[in-house]
């Protein structure tokens, strides 16, 4: 074999030159290709569900329901609220105090087993962290089948992941940042409310989003911690209906109009999520135009 | 315990600083620093004195960038270093039993090689220190505009104090970073490779702004650029391989080096 000389290594250059301009072209196809693949089946199943749910739904679907108005959705959608407010609150303190302190007071090693341990329960299925619930809270705790046994179980569920979004964005405020505020005389305290705050908010308040996005849409950890009613809740300790669960079992139903309760249920869950991921775009267009220069 | 100008509020201590014994704002006593088995810095014994402005050269790796941080227990900020020896600030061990160290960094200022302007106004970046203390806002809004202009960018920003800080140019946000390190009117100011990141242009705006301030107060300034040495400073003190070979007035030094290490240094011969 000859020795390879400059004109073969040039040569190779301008090929890979040409190849790597092919390659270039060939995404700037792919990618709008990516887009409709991405798009098609949301249209697809706004359409579906919006055909199916829109020509009945009326003012008195989302406001009227219980044993004497059974086409009304009122009750599935006062215990979402219940059942969504509380795990919210309750996963958003976990994860956010949880989440500070993986990512500013634990030692490396420390930090390693609590993001471990997040993580191995955000791959958990569901329907397990349900069952953890029905055992912990309906049973050992004896509150019976009741609204806050499904919300706390619920907020298992979500915490991981408002923990992840806070442990990221606080790890990922430039170290020069931190180390200017402590050298002025900041105590971690005031490092983390006034100067790393803005910078960390949008990206919690994503997983925050992100986390009623899929703690409202999530059935397995309700189903088994929660008796159903036709009547909306009273409180905390009452039976309650939600929209996932009407769903569930009006689908099947024999009759037409429960089912197109079912479409009308899953049709405002789909609006619910597409505005909530509507909204964490806003926050994070607002603050991309705030932050700019910062991570330089 | 409390620090020697412990006044409760950094801005009321506007008398002229009072001086220790012996003379020296800051001074530092068989300083070791090491990180496991290897020593970062050796017995370091210096004496900084009032209104002077110290330049710290030497090599990458000697220990310079270390030695400023020990002067305000920044290093305990990165885990795994330890140190040893004393550090004086106005004749009082910093590194004493029960000397907090968030309060000694109140005192003395710290300015980093990269600007780091925190994503707040430009008022509130200069104001950071000042609200630590809780300072009442008429005082802020004083000494915000004073340190501004002692740091040289009162005419730049004068305009847009409510402006986000991150729209400043790099020079700027670097004295910016100098102003709010002057807000809380500190004895001692130490600076960390500076002006490294800048233009010249800006890099001589910053280094008149420090020339003005050492008529004030205590300066130290690690470089890597011995002209910037010879140029801005005072005093000069070359480190080698964790200790301090030599330091002097920076004429002496330059000129008539008593070391061979250092003449080997400023003469370029390595480093």
């Amino acid at each position: 074999m000859a020795p390879v000389g400059l004109a073969d290594l040039a040569q190779a250059r301008r090929r890979f030159a040409r190849w790597n301009l092919g390659f270039d072209r060939y995404i700037g196809y792919l990618l709008p290709l990516l887009f409709i693949v991405a798009i098609v089946p949301i249209l697809d199943m706004v359409y579906w569900l919006g055909a199916e749910a829109l020509p009945t739904m009326t003012w008195a679907t989302l406001t009227t329901g219980g044993p004497t108005q059974p086409l009304g959705l009122f009750p599935a959608i006062a215990g979402t609220v219940w059942i969504m407010v509380i795990a919210l609150a309750l996963a958003v303190t976990l994860g956010l105090f949880g989440g500070i302190a993986t990512a500013e007071f634990l030692s490396e090693r420390s930090a390693a087993w609590v993001r471990m341990t997040a993580n191995t329960l955000a791959g958990m299925p569901a329907i397990i962290i349900g069952m953890m619930g029905f055992v912990v809270f309906v049973l050992y705790f004896g509150w019976g089948l009741v609204l806050i046994a499904g919300a706390v179980t619920t907020a298992f569920f979500m915490t991981p992941y408002v923990f992840r979004a806070a442990d990221l964005a606080f790890s990922s405020v430039p170290r020069t940042i931190r180390e200017a505020a402590l050298g002025a005389g900041a105590r971690p305290i005031d490092y983390i409310l006034r100067v790393a705050r803005p910078i960390v908010t949008p990206q919690i308040l994503n997983g925050i989003f992100l986390a009623l996005g899929l703690g409202i849409g999530e059935t397995a950890t309700v189903i088994v911690t929660v008796q159903p009613s036709a009547l909306a809740p009273t409180g905390p300790f009452s039976y309650a209906s939600y929209l996932t669960y009407v769903i569930y079992a009006e689908y099947t139903s024999p009759l037409p109009a429960d089912v197109t309760l079912a479409f009308q249920a899953a049709f405002l869950l789909l609006m619910i999520v597409i505005v909530i991921n509507i909204i964490v775009r806003i926050v994070a267009w607002r603050y991309q135009t705030r932050l700019a220069g910062l991570f330089v | 315990m409390a620090l020697p100008d412990e006044t409760r509020g950094a801005v009321r201590m506007s008398a002229p600083p009072p001086i220790s014994n012996d003379g020296t704002v800051l001074a530092t006593r068989g300083l070791g620093v090491r990180a496991r088995q290897h020593a970062i810095l050796t017995d370091i014994t210096i004496d900084f004195p009032p209104r002077s402005l110290t330049a710290i050269i030497g090599p990458s790796g000697c220990g310079k960038t270390t030695f400023v941080r020990t002067l305000n227990r920044m290093t305990e900020t990165s885990p795994g270093l330890s140190v040893s020896g004393e550090v004086f600030y106005l004749g009082q061990n910093i590194y004493a039993r029960g000397i907090n160290p968030v309060l000694v960094r109140r005192r003395i200022g710290m300015v980093f090689q990269r600007p780091t302007v925190f994503p707040m106004s430009v008022f509130e970046n200069v104001a950071f220190g000042l609200r630590l203390e809780h300072e009442p806002a008429d005082v802020v809004e004083e000494e915000v505009q004073r340190s501004l202009e002692r740091s040289g960018l009162w005419e730049e920003v004068k305009n847009r104090l409510d402006k986000p800080a991150l729209s400043l140019s790099g020079g700027q946000q670097q004295r910016l970073c100098i102003a709010r390190a002057l807000a809380v009117r500190p004895r001692v100011l130490l600076l960390d490779e500076a002006t490294s990141s800048l233009d010249p242009a800006s890099t001589q705006r910053v280094e008149a702004t420090l020339e003005e301030l050492s008529h004030e107060i205590t300066i130290i300034l690690v470089t890597h650029n011995v002209a910037q040495a010879a140029r801005a400073s005072d005093r000069t003190a070359y480190f080698y391989q964790g200790r301090l070979i030599e330091v002097g007035p920076t004429e002496e030094l330059f000129e008539r080096p008593k070391e061979k290490l250092t003449e080997e240094y400023i003469t370029g011969r390595f480093g």
